[in-house]
């Protein structure tokens, strides 16, 4: 049984298709790279998964499961988790109080009550070492600690299968290298199949994912292994050798 | 730590028990006593929807008008079956009931809406249940609902004098320390945090798990139901009459709205120091400026929008932020 | 007869629609809901009122008149609260506009009083087989399509309406074009009041004694029917939606009147907010609409 499985997922915006039939197969566990260039779909498929747009063709299962019609709020209780890129903190809220709202209604729904939400809080804010600032507004803090702090409430909504966007944008190599090695700890610990989804930071492409994906214009262009998949020539080609001078610089 | 989280909440039952005090010490004062907990109990009730929520109810001065209809019902047509002081509690009942039924219907239609779209929905409500209510003649029609005969007759003169202008009041600090306590136990519980997902930012809540319709929902019922309540007592036991004209009124829909961006909306304190301060206010305007309320209070509402938009909690809030006190006051 | 209620129905439509053509600008351009609506229709009726009680002015000569009015108090209340709102959540917006809409009733009551007042304006009438029409009536109608029509011409042909096209479809790139942002917000904010003034004047036609204070709130409830049935954002919606809710409000207006017991024009408005509601359920975006 995988965890999560794609077939044909399609999504139409007027006349233009964002995401073209894409076949997708993740197991429990996997690190896996979405690439593609800008307007490649990438987003669109995200929002396919979590349930953000609904898909006009096509099926998705999630642990054999069918929830192509399920709206995105029980795809959270099923176990799926999303980081977004531009972060969507719950601005008056503070950081501490963000977080638990991914404890109290992620897929420990039900379960969690406020005191153990805001346990929870705190663990996953100390993890990612934003503990310090818990109790700050989420709007005042820096564009970083916003993302870090994305990524605390998406563990803390304990999910099965987690859809990190552009998580590393913005930060400095150091810090990304840091995050890549946290990440994957703490995936490898609670069993949680990542997808990081990325577009430009291919350093924390490389030492994350086993198996990428690539995409273009709604297609998916490559499906394997991460080395394999990158210097394919027709990737290659699409990213213009943008890749290839990355990967010499990395 | 204990003390923190209920530190609000016993500031809010001090703040009723010193009212109830001064009310109880020196009767010429239970009249605005009673006025000023009028508008704390009528904030409060709004504040649980639109502070939790964000979105505000321009109908709301409905669900106070039906639930002083089901008071009217409750006590005009049973009030034969000899069951004495229970009477109360069937029109209560029938307040609750009624106000809970409307709610479920509105909301249900409304609050699958986005912000501008909910606020057209609701703003109908209120005349549309008037225009209901007169055109198809029941309930009285135009002409209300009088219950002062039934009221005299089932509890004899004495005991109805006092309910309607004694123990109506008295019900009314019950309500409003329902009121607080509901707001309360929102607050600290799943449902208030999935409300403050849903006002921050309502698609990043639904990715989160927040079924936002279900918390819209329930946070409109209840405040529709202890809106209800209000209305029973303050309106149709106090003053023993309903007439459509006066419970339709729109006014009282913009002072709800004063109160608690007066107060601050979205905290347990907002509203009660909101409706203090309006029912002082008014209780001294009215003797001075007749009529003039609402000329007053309409600039005063834009002034608070552009200047104040957190209230004057939030303006405390700014002040005592990083302090100690900034833990106390929620 | 229904055929001659029915065909009032459709002239008195054309007004609302104007009416409602204010409230569907304000929100295409600046996403504002104007929850006072009914406050500037109230103005509107009273200029009509006091230029011909005072001067004989006939009504449909007030219509510039309203329109000015309605425009300078759009400058007006825009630079003095709206700019300072337009990035504020949709609450502000909504609770400001209620607030304006509140405080020119009450300086209204306070400067005129609360009674019920009117005027009658005979030009004549008009024989048809299914009815008998007041010419005033027919003006109303004429001028309402006439002042649409040249709204529409505004938008299309000249470089300011053009501009506004612009900017609703795009606001940064509208900005980098050199398209004064605010300005135009202000613009549409004073036309739309604009129009919803001189709707009030036109209105003036068809209710010889209800003007009033507080007469606006019911014209609130049927010109938001009227722009969710049109599309809220869309003016020419808004202008058609206008014809259908005159017809369905006069139409059953009559089929309530055969019913006994009731009270049909009260009864008729809570129609008018059952209908709200369905269009609300079904197809939020109007019935013209688009997403």
């Amino acid at each position: 049984m995988s965890l999560l499985k794609l077939q044909g997922v399609t999504k139409r915006f007027g006349g233009l298709v964002a995401v073209d039939h894409v076949d997708l197969v993740v197991e429990e566990g996997e690190l896996l790279g979405i690439v593609g260039p800008n307007g490649s779909g990438k987003t669109t498929l995200y929002n396919l998964i979590s349930g953000v747009y609904m898909c006009d063709e096509g099926k998705i299962f999630f642990e054999d499961q069918d929830i192509t019609g399920l709206p995105p709020y029980e795809r959270a209780h099923i176990g799926i988790g999303r980081s977004f890129q531009i972060p969507r903190p719950f601005g008056a809220a503070t950081v501490r109080e963000n977080v638990a709202i991914g404890a109290m209604f992620g897929r420990m729904i039900g379960k969690v009550g406020e005191k153990k939400a805001l346990d929870m809080a705190d663990h996953y804010l100390s993890l990612l070492g934003l503990y310090d600032k818990r109790h700050k507004i989420s709007n005042s803090l820096t564009p970083v600690e916003k993302k870090l702090m994305e990524i605390a409430r998406a563990l803390a909504m304990k999910p099965k299968l987690l859809l990190m966007d552009e998580a590393m944008a913005g930060m400095n190599p150091k810090d990304i290298d840091g995050m890549v090695a946290l990440i994957k700890k703490i995936g490898q610990q609670e069993k949680i199949a990542i997808v990081s989804m990325v577009e430009h930071v291919m350093r924390a492409l490389v030492n994350f994912a086993e198996r990428v994906m690539v995409m273009h214009q709604g297609k998916k262009l490559i499906d394997a292994p991460t080395q394999e998949a990158l210097n394919d020539p027709k990737v290659i080609e699409v990213y213009l050798g943008r890749l290839t001078l990355e990967e010499q610089n990395a | 730590m204990i003390f923190q989280k209920y530190s609000s909440f016993l500031l809010a039952l001090i703040v009723f028990a010193v009212l109830f005090a001064i009310g109880m010490v020196s009767p010429s004062m239970w009249q605005p006593i009673a006025l000023i907990m009028f508008y704390i109990a009528m904030g409060q009730a709004f504040n649980i929807f639109m502070g939790m929520t964000g979105y505000v109810n321009f109908g709301y001065v409905a669900f106070l008008a039906i639930g002083s209809y089901g008071m009217a019902l409750g006590v005009s047509r049973f009030y034969q079956t000899g069951i004495g002081l229970w009477l109360l509690f069937v029109g209560f009942a029938l307040a609750i009931v009624m106000a809970a039924i409307l709610s479920l219907l509105v909301g249900g239609i409304a609050l699958r809406l986005r912000g501008a779209y909910f606020a057209i929905a609701t703003i109908g409500v209120n005349e549309g249940l008037k225009y209901l209510i007169e055109g198809g003649k029941f309930w009285g029609g135009s002409e209300g609902i009088i219950i002062s005969k039934p009221m005299r007759a089932t509890f004899g003169r004495h005991l109805a004098n006092s309910l309607s202008t004694f123990w109506a009041d008295v019900f009314l600090f019950i309500i409003a320390l329902l009121a607080a306590y509901l707001t309360f136990r929102f607050m600290h519980s799943r449902v208030g945090y999935a409300l403050t997902a849903v006002r921050e930012d309502e698609d990043a809540a639904k990715v989160m798990g927040v079924n936002a319709t279900k918390y819209k929902l329930i946070a409109f019922i209840v405040s529709s139901c202890v809106a209800g309540l209000i209305g029973a007592t303050t309106w149709c036991l106090k003053s023993t009459y309903v007439f459509p004209e006066d419970v339709f009124e729109i006014s009282y829909t913009v002072e709800a709205i004063v109160i608690v961006m007066l107060g601050g909306s979205g905290t347990l304190l907002g509203p009660i120091i909101g409706g203090l301060i309006y029912g002082i206010c008014k209780y001294w305007l009215a003797v001075l400026l007749p009529g003039l309320q609402l000329l007053i209070l309409a600039p005063l509402i834009i002034l608070i929008i552009v200047a104040f938009p957190g209230g004057i909690v939030g303006v405390i809030r700014e002040r005592i932020r990083g302090t100690v006190l900034d833990q106390v006051i929620v | 007869m229904l055929s001659g209620n029915l065909l009032n129905g459709i002239i008195l439509g054309a007004v609302y629609g104007l009416m409602t053509m204010g409230l569907s600008l304000i929100f295409g351009v600046l996403k504002v809901v104007n929850v006072g609506h009914g406050a500037f229709i109230m103005l509107g009726a009273y200029v009509a009122y006091w230029m011909f009680t005072l001067f004989g002015l006939a009504p449909i000569l007030s219509v510039p008149i309203g329109l000015i009015l309605g425009m300078a108090l759009g400058f007006l209340f825009f630079y003095l609260v709206m700019k300072r709102l337009l990035d504020a959540p949709e609450l502000s917006t909504l609770l400001a506009t209620f607030a304006i809409g509140i405080f020119l009733e009450e300086i209204a009551k306070v400067v005129w009083g609360p009674d019920f007042r009117g005027y009658s304006w005979d030009v004549g009438t008009l024989h048809l087989p299914i009815a008998t029409i007041p010419m005033a009536k027919i003006y109303a109608l004429l001028s309402s399509i006439a002042i649409a029509i040249a709204l529409y011409l505004w938008f299309k042909k000249t470089r300011a309406g053009t501009a506004l096209r612009c900017l609703v479809e795009d606001k940064e790139g509208a900005r980098v074009c050199g398209i004064n942002v605010t300005g135009f917000y202000a613009l549409s904010f004073a036309l739309g009041l604009g129009f919803t003034v001189l709707s009030g004047v036109l209105l003036t036609l068809f209710i010889p004694v209800g003007i009033s204070p507080y007469m606006g709130g019911i014209y609130t409830l049927k010109a938001f029917v009227i722009a969710v049935l049109g599309g809220l954002a869309s003016p020419w919606g808004a202008f058609f939606g206008g014809f259908i809710f005159g017809l369905v409000e006069n139409g059953s207006y009559s089929l309530l009147g055969l019913i006994p017991n009731v009270e049909p024009f009260s009864l008729t408005q809570f129609v008018a907010f059952m209908v709200l509601l369905v269009i609300l359920l079904v197809k939020p975006e109007g019935l013209l609409g688009e997403k």
